[in-house]
């Protein structure tokens, strides 16, 4: 995860640092060299001033002078030393030659500077001990180096500061984002925004009009279509009772007929009741609920169907509460139910399990039927979380429709789909795992929205 | 003081901060978490103080190389890590899938290495003339400027690598860990010349004075691509010898992750 702050934090503090200290080390140097010349100019005006000194053959032998701070210095008149100061050696200095040298003596490097006075023939050379004098002009410029490097903490502090105020437009349209409630497409606020957010804005704003603009046409569409659906098969069913009602003996094409537009009639509501809804409108109807009474109901509502067929149900489970939406995981259990009823066939076995395990509530619907083989559960599994049908060459009317809406179910609820074998001799078992939710939070209905 | 305080420490955290950029923005590249990044820098720092504080120990065995010695050793280790490296994200972006967790472990200690050998140089340096009261604050202070050119033009690298085009990166990434990882090599002859180990020779050439090593420039090249301005044939030989190897190392590499990802599908299908 890249962070716009850290980057802009790190990049100017190092630029700033760099150039800072990049110029710096220049001035120290060029500093340096002036306070060079500086001590160079200051030897050769003490050489100056000794020169303009009274100093004769008279003075000759006379005991050296105290020491004066740093400096040393002869006078010499030929190759007889007149005068020298504490600290000079007793041979010359430096080679009896007009200028600057670097000399070692006394166990210390020496710059000196000799002058010849050509009116008395009198040498004058004066030295200055080198580490002193670049210990002392170091010492000087460090004053001015030494705050440039106690500010960048300071400078890094502010930076971070200043970057953090800068972004503060993006964190506030974050938080306008994240604080929507999750049927809220009103647009953003767009009071003044900074120019570069301004685009951002309107971007945002124009796709939650597209998408509030679709949200409405689906609704509109759902419910023309509940409308349009609805009277044409209550037309049907009740014209096909008439017929059945009528005819003299049983006629067992009606009856599959009946059975079949029943069946069209389930699957329209069903339909029609869970698409008409988004997704994350789903999440915030969630209720508490007991999976296992559910599944009991359900179980009681098929049951003539089951014993037509005389095949045997069996629950297994207590109560487990799970947070769920009551119609949904009912037509969940519906679908599976009657898809296992319809591959157990007559005399067949069904036994549905619900179990609280941690984290997650299991429920496992198996049948006795011929099962899938294990190497093509996978592929079934594709279809299945496709929302493909398991056989749709099974000439049950519904049955894709039925397995898209079971997908449809584990996807508003984060559940997962797995495929095996059942308990039975042959058959499969389907089991779905409701992970455990909390109460639906934002961030849970800002991906539903994004996948919306 | 301050500026051989400067060139001294921005040698050594240059070539240590580098190395760091370069591994992290692999990491980032192949999607690898930074967090070894923590643990390397705190073993890194814990080693060099161990070893800086234990110099005179070190430097006494081998008959006086032992300094010499280790750091060669240190040197060839990260080597060989580096090309391993190299091998395991060749592999990576071939479309294999290379282990993450050795390349993690590989990369903390190829940056853990670094900074023993660079912090304890450091180390030995401050501890000599932080004694001398009068040299305390320009010694410091140059120590400072150092450090930070180092860590800051690391940071600059770092983002500029990772902010370059995928392809462009891919080559740029490739060879500076190529360059680097001979520099390491160069370093590791030159220790072993220091050592005794190795014959010592005249230089090949003299480029002071095209680039010094003693400048910023100089240093930013020897933590870059190890330039030496007096090098002798052996440096040079395992140089370019070593570039070799990498190469070598990085493609046997990249064909065992490859072999190894294409069992388990002979498997299956068998």
């Amino acid at each position: 995860m890249t962070s716009i702050r850290r980057f802009l934090v790190v990049v100017l503090l190092a630029t700033i640092t760099l150039i800072n200290f990049l110029a710096t080390l220049h001035g120290y140097r060029t500093s340096m060299a002036e306070a060079d010349k500086l001590f160079d100019t200051k030897l050769a005006d003490v050489a100056a001033v000794l020169a303009a000194a009274s100093i004769d053959e008279t003075d000759a032998g006379r005991s050296p002078l105290m020491e004066h701070g740093n400096i040393v210095f002869q006078v010499w008149f030929g190759d007889e030393l007149l005068l020298s100061s504490a600290g000079a050696p007793d041979h010359p200095i430096a080679p009896l030659r007009p200028g600057f040298a670097d000399e070692n003596f006394g166990g210390y490097r020496w710059r000196s500077f000799s002058r010849h006075e050509a009116a008395g023939n009198r040498w004058v050379q004066v030295a200055e001990r080198a580490d002193l004098r670049f210990a002392l002009a170091e010492k000087v410029i460090l004053e001015s180096v030494l705050p440039i490097i106690l500010g960048l903490p300071l400078v890094g502090l502010l930076i971070w500061l200043i970057v953090g105020r800068g972004l503060y437009p993006l964190r506030n349209l974050a938080n306008e984002m994240s604080a929507k409630r999750s049927d809220d497409l009103s647009p953003v606020s767009e009071d003044r925004p900074p120019q570069e957010l301004a685009r951002l804005i309107h971007s945002i704003n124009g796709l939650l009009r597209r998408l509030e603009s679709a949200f409405d046409r689906e609704k509109r569409f759902a419910a023309d279509a509940a409308h349009e659906l609805r009277t044409p098969i209550s037309v049907l069913k009740v014209q096909v009772h008439n017929i059945l009602r009528d005819s003299a003996d049983d006629n067992v094409q009606l009856r599959n007929l009946e059975a079949a537009v029943e069946r069209m009639e389930r699957s329209v509501e069903q339909v029609l009741t869970l698409y008409r809804t988004a997704p994350e409108q789903f999440a915030a109807s969630f209720v508490q609920l007991d999976l296992a009474g559910l599944a009991r109901q359900v179980i009681a509502d098929l049951y003539p169907q089951l014993d037509a067929r005389q095949q045997t149900i069996e629950l297994v489970g207590d109560t487990a509460t799970m947070q769920g939406d009551t119609f949904a995981l009912q037509t969940l259990l519906s679908n599976l139910l009657e898809n296992a009823s319809k591959y157990s066939g007559t005399g067949g076995s069904i036994k549905v399990s619900v179990e609280r395990r941690p984290g997650v509530t299991a429920l496992t619907v198996e049948d006795s039927g011929p099962g899938i083989p294990a190497d093509q559960r996978e592929k079934v599994l594709e279809r299945f979380v496709r929302g493909d049908g398991r056989h749709n060459d099974s000439g049950v009317v519904g049955s894709g429709i039925g397995l898209a809406i079971v997908k449809h179910v584990v996807d508003i609820h984060h559940a997962e789909i797995a495929l095996h074998d059942a308990n039975f001799a042959t058959g499969l078992a389907v089991t779905v795992l409701f992970p455990d939710l909390e109460k639906p939070d934002m961030k849970t209905v800002r991906r539903e929205l994004g996948s919306a | 003081m301050l500026l051989s305080s400067v060139i001294l420490v921005l040698r050594e955290v240059l070539e240590a901060a580098l190395l760091f950029s370069l591994l992290m923005a692999l990491s980032r590249r192949l999607t690898i978490s930074c967090r070894w990044v923590f643990l390397s820098l705190g073993i890194g720092l814990l080693g060099a103080a161990i070893y800086g504080f234990n110099i005179d120990i070190v430097s006494e065995q081998f008959e006086g190389v032992g300094q010499e010695l280790i750091n060669a050793f240190l040197q060839i280790a990260i080597y060989l890590a580096l090309s391993v490296i190299a091998g395991l994200s060749l592999a990576h972006r071939q479309g294999r899938k290379a282990p993450p967790l050795l390349i993690t472990v590989l990369m903390t200690l190829c940056v853990a290495l670094a900074i023993v050998r660079e912090g304890s140089e450091i180390m030995i340096y401050l501890s000599g003339f932080l004694a001398v009261e009068n040299l305390r604050i320009p010694v410091l202070a140059g120590c400072a400027i150092g450090a930070a050119i180092g860590v800051s033009v690391g940071a600059v690298f770092y983002f500029l690598l990772l902010n370059l085009e995928t392809g462009t990166a891919r080559m740029a990434g490739a060879v500076l860990l190529l360059l680097v990882a001979a520099g390491m090599a160069s370093q590791a002859t030159l220790l072993l010349i220091q050592a005794d180990w190795l014959p010592a020779q005249y230089p090949l050439w003299d480029s002071t004075w095209l680039v010094s090593e003693q400048s910023v420039t100089g240093q930013l090249l020897y933590a870059l691509v190890g330039y030496e301005a007096t090098p002798t044939a052996l440096q040079v030989g395992a140089y370019v010898g070593s570039m070799l190897l990498l190469g070598a190392i990085a493609w046997c590499m990249s064909e065992i992750v490859r072999r190894r990802a294409q069992m388990p599908a002979h498997g299956g299908a068998g």
